[in-house]
């Protein structure tokens, strides 16, 4: 095949493994930044019209300035709400797109040039997103991804056999790919990116759509081979409970910038203001004034709710425990769900107030160049 | 009364706007549809330079080519792409149903839509058209007189009606199949062949021209433009013109007693 | 379960026929699993090739009957001009075989992210985008081309054919339809740019409208120049003038000149589109999840 090779930006060669350096990270982002235009369409015929003439953009920064170091065998979550620019990271680092400005390397290779090398040792699954044949029975799919990276027939059926196993869909793979359910399809998908041994997986919301068990058993499984294999995991969710369940770091990301960076406990000591504070009164007598020590959430006589500022709850629990004939009490964090949604919201207004002083510099921009 | 006009203005700028979304697609479009007609002079002046006295079957080179320009012309306005399986698609998801309570009808609201990207398309699209004309203006044998005129313009209009209630009625037949497809690419074969979209009609030789001359196809591409030329003779003019009416109407009354037998069988199963 | 660490021992870079292989064999059981369809897209194809043979019968048969004897359309007798059609044949066979579905899912690829995966895999992303849908109801059209040519090289008056010949033909054809090809790809390439564009689908078919005629028919003080363009600039008439030619006149002297070229153009062609791929590949942007 006759290949032309397109210069692309931040080049710089993988290090040679024999030379003595500190072991590498496998992987290294360094202000990762990542812009696109999408243009406006507006309403109305008229506006339709000069739409074919002239087109309004404006600039969406999906990463904006991202630094991360995952070691061997970590297994790191990305969190973050929609649009937060999880995705567009892990297309980063898959090689998909290419970045706007900054460096990554995984594996100490540069993504974005696509190596056939990198492209065999890493893998990537979207959520209801389908690499397979759809019309094509999954096994039929296997065989062509054994072809493609030139895996050696023994190993092939060694690994395909571990894993339909591992996941105990043996009598689905000659049904088309199209009549399975989303949860034996994403069993599919997962056993296909695996088939490759890869040594880097990466995971974009892979139980998004699926039922509570299924999502169950790609937890237990993602688990289990990462124990057994070692290898460096990337995923991203919504879910609480994948998290949770699989990852002790999680990366939160919101507005195109990473905001934590540990451990998920950490996150509640660092972003929430508050703690709740139950009280169980004794008489049926319940204060009517309970809102002086905070945001009463909930009142159910004998019990009330009350959020709490942190740095008040000493003094309030004093007061409450002197001033009134207290059954019982307890202080406790809010759920992590709560915090973290907090979060967002507040990342997305800030997002807001910022996008609106890009759209302006935006339409100036259009006016000066005269065209698209 | 006023309610149902700002219903039917809402829906056509829908249309539009919708057609008008993808702009790189719509002014490329546009102008590509004349590429053929190159190659369609430049074959013909070959296929007559070798012709002893410069004309067959009545026609010269110049009308040949006018022909052709015509039946663009024609078939800009009978030509309803994607209608028949949009409607036969529609049917097999169901988006059907939402007619069922909606204040406009499937044939209604199809009418609407088409009539909406047409005058967009051929809106934008009169600049290139006019303008190959105009370049072209030599090959035509001139303006027709009043009648010819009068005739060619009417049947324009019977052409989008034919075409468009044809089309409908073939899309319909999807309460009844799922092969519609099959149907389709029948009716497209045959479309092609005999509607004088390839060659004019009179090409083709004897028992077949006159079948053909019975059928309502040639009315889509053919007619009109031998309308304009005049290639039909003052006494048949507006016997054809009747029998146009005749099978528009036709069709009309087919797509209604389809569209109404087909809602009745499918609420028979339940939705 | 075994834990190992490096697996690259175990892996290698593809046999692209083992690819190619899979590809056709994958294709050929989807399109059994749609067998109405197969059989719906065979007799369309068929039935435009007759249509179109149907045509030019008419035609020669009122040549014939107007003229003087000496039917033909700028210098290619009947049978000659059906040695032409049947080449026009044999190359569409080709082209929609291997590349058109491809090319024509390449702007879903593109609009549904699929493109992303195809981005994974460790092969040659042109390879993998222009051949994985192998289209097997292109054979009949092969056949019926086969067919056409039995038929009509016989029929063609004082021709005598040499070996070189049925050599020169299919290198010819297998040229023609790399040309139309890398046009194919290079629009294809674009639909990553400009996201949906049934128009530039349009585009290919109304420029490779011009290559089915005998580049003799351009001729004039505006078929001259567009004679050049489309044999030296976006080298179509090369596609199917240059086989047909090598088979039904061999001794027309004009050419043997543009057979030669017609390699240069078929490489070129590659070239260029290679080129205009890798440049769309770095540009891309990825549909949003």
């Amino acid at each position: 095949m006759i290949g032309v090779r397109v210069h692309l930006p931040a080049l710089s060669p993988p290090l040679p493994a024999a030379y003595n350096l500190p072991p590498m990270s496998v992987i290294e982002i360094r202000g990762l930044k990542k812009s696109y235009r999408v243009y406006q369409k507006k309403e109305g015929l008229l506006a339709s019209l000069s739409g074919l003439f002239h087109r309004e953009y404006r600039e969406v920064n999906a990463v904006k300035g991202i630094d991360l170091t995952v070691e061997k065998g970590e297994f790191v979550a990305f969190l973050g709400p929609n649009g937060a620019g999880k995705t567009t990271t892990l297309k980063l680092l898959s090689g998909v797109i290419t970045p706007t400005a900054g460096e990554a390397r995984v594996l100490g290779y540069v993504p974005w040039e696509r190596e056939n090398d990198y492209r065999r040792r890493f893998a990537l699954v979207m959520g209801q997103k389908n690499q397979l044949w759809w019309d094509l029975p999954a096994q039929e799919s296997f065989q062509l991804h054994q072809k493609i990276y030139g895996i050696d027939p023994a190993s092939f059926k060694q690994t395909k056999d571990e894993l339909v196993d591992l996941l105990g869909v043996g009598k689905l793979l000659a049904q088309p790919v199209r009549e399975l359910s989303l949860g034996e399809r994403m069993k599919m998908e997962l056993i296909a990116a695996l088939l490759h041994s890869p040594e880097v997986l990466f995971l974009d919301e892979p139980t998004i759509g699926l039922d509570v068990v299924a999502q169950h058993n790609i937890q237990k499984f993602l688990k289990h081979y990462q124990q057994v294999r070692g290898i460096t995991i990337l995923l991203t969710s919504h879910y609480m409970k994948d998290i949770a369940a699989l990852c002790k770091r999680v990366v939160i990301i919101a507005g195109g910038e990473i905001v934590h960076d540990g451990s998920l406990d950490a996150v509640i000591d660092r972003f929430s203001d508050y703690k709740i504070l139950t009280v169980d009164f004794a008489d049926d007598r319940m204060p009517s004034d309970l809102a002086r020590f905070g945001e009463v959430r909930e009142i159910a006589p004998p019990r009330a709710k009350i959020e709490v500022d942190r740095n008040q709850i000493a003094s309030v629990l004093t007061n409450v425990l002197s001033n009134y004939s207290i059954l019982d009490v307890s202080v406790e964090d809010p759920p992590l769900e709560e915090v973290i949604a907090s979060l967002f919201a507040l990342t997305e207004k800030q997002q807001h107030e910022s996008s609106d002083a890009s759209i302006a510099t935006a339409a100036a921009n259009v006016a000066a160049a005269g065209k698209n | 009364m006023l309610a149902r006009a700002q219903i039917w203005w809402t829906i056509f700028t829908m249309c539009v706007a919708e057609r008008l979304a993808y702009r790189g697609d719509f002014v490329l479009g546009t102008t590509m549809r004349f590429l053929p007609m190159i190659t369609q002079i430049f074959l013909w002046t070959a296929v007559f330079a070798s012709s002893g006295n410069g004309t067959m079957v009545g026609f010269t080179r110049n009308d040949i080519v006018a022909y052709y320009l015509l039946t663009m012309v024609a078939r800009a306005f009978s030509s309803m792409p994607g209608l028949a399986s949009g409607i036969a698609g529609q049917i097999r998801n169901g988006e059907i149903k939402k007619f069922l309570i909606q204040p406009i009808d499937l044939i209604g609201f199809s009418l609407l839509a088409r009539m909406g990207h047409k005058l967009v398309y051929y809106g934008v699209a009169i600049g290139p058209f006019a303008f190959v004309f105009w370049l072209c203006r030599d090959y035509f044998p001139g303006w027709p007189p009043g009648e010819y005129m009068a005739a060619f313009l009417l049947s324009l209009v019977l052409s989008f009606l034919l075409g468009f209630f044809l089309e409908a009625s073939l899309g319909l037949a999807g309460f009844w199949t799922l092969e519609i497809s099959s149907l389709l690419f029948v009716y497209m074969l045959f479309n092609f062949f005999f509607s004088g979209h390839m060659f004019p009609l009179e090409i083709l030789p004897e028992p077949w021209r006159t079948w053909v001359g019975w059928m309502p196809l040639k009315y889509l591409a053919y007619f009109p433009a031998a309308v304009f030329l005049q290639k039909i003779p003052a006494d048949q003019l507006w016997q054809e013109m009747v029998l146009m009416a005749a099978w528009t109407l036709f069709f009309v009354f087919l797509s209604r007693r389809l569209m109404h037998a087909g809602f009745r069988r499918y609420s028979g199963y339940g939705g | 379960m075994k834990a190992t660490l490096r697996n690259r021992s175990t892996m290698h870079r593809p046999n692209y026929l083992a690819v190619f292989w899979m590809f056709a064999r994958n294709s050929l059981i989807r399109d059994m699993t749609f067998r109405a369809n197969y059989i719906i897209e065979v007799v369309f194809g068929l039935s435009w090739a007759l249509m179109n043979l149907g045509f030019y019968t008419l035609i020669y048969r009122l040549m014939y009957a107007d003229g003087d004897g000496h039917a033909n359309i700028a210098g290619w007798s009947q049978y000659e001009f059906f040695v032409f059609i049947a080449t026009t044949i044999l190359v569409n066979s080709f082209v929609e075989g291997f590349f058109m579905a491809n090319a024509e899912e390449l702007s879903e690829l593109t609009r549904t992210g699929g493109l992303d995966f195809a981005l994974l895999k460790p092969i040659d992303t042109q390879f993998l985008v222009s051949l994985q849908r192998i289209n097997w109801s292109a054979i009949p059209k092969l056949l019926l081309a086969l067919a056409l040519l039995a038929y009509s090289i016989p029929r063609i008056e004082g021709l005598t054919l040499h070996p070189i010949q049925f050599l020169l033909y299919p290198l010819y054809v297998i040229m023609g339809t790399l040309i139309l090809y890398s046009v194919m790809i290079g629009l294809a390439a674009t639909s990553i740019w400009l996201g949906r564009n049934q128009s530039l689908y349009d585009f290919w078919f109304y420029i490779t409208n011009f290559s089915r005629y005998p580049m003799e028919i351009y001729e004039g003080s505006f078929g001259s120049p567009l004679r050049f363009v489309f044999t030296y600039l976006i080298p179509i008439l090369v596609v199917i003038n240059v086989p047909a030619a090598t088979l039904a006149k061999p001794l027309s002297a004009t050419n043997w000149p543009l057979a030669g070229f017609a390699v240069i153009a078929t490489i070129g062609s590659l070239a260029i589109s290679r080129w205009i791929f890798q440049r769309a590949l770095a540009s891309y942007r990825s549909a949003s999840s």
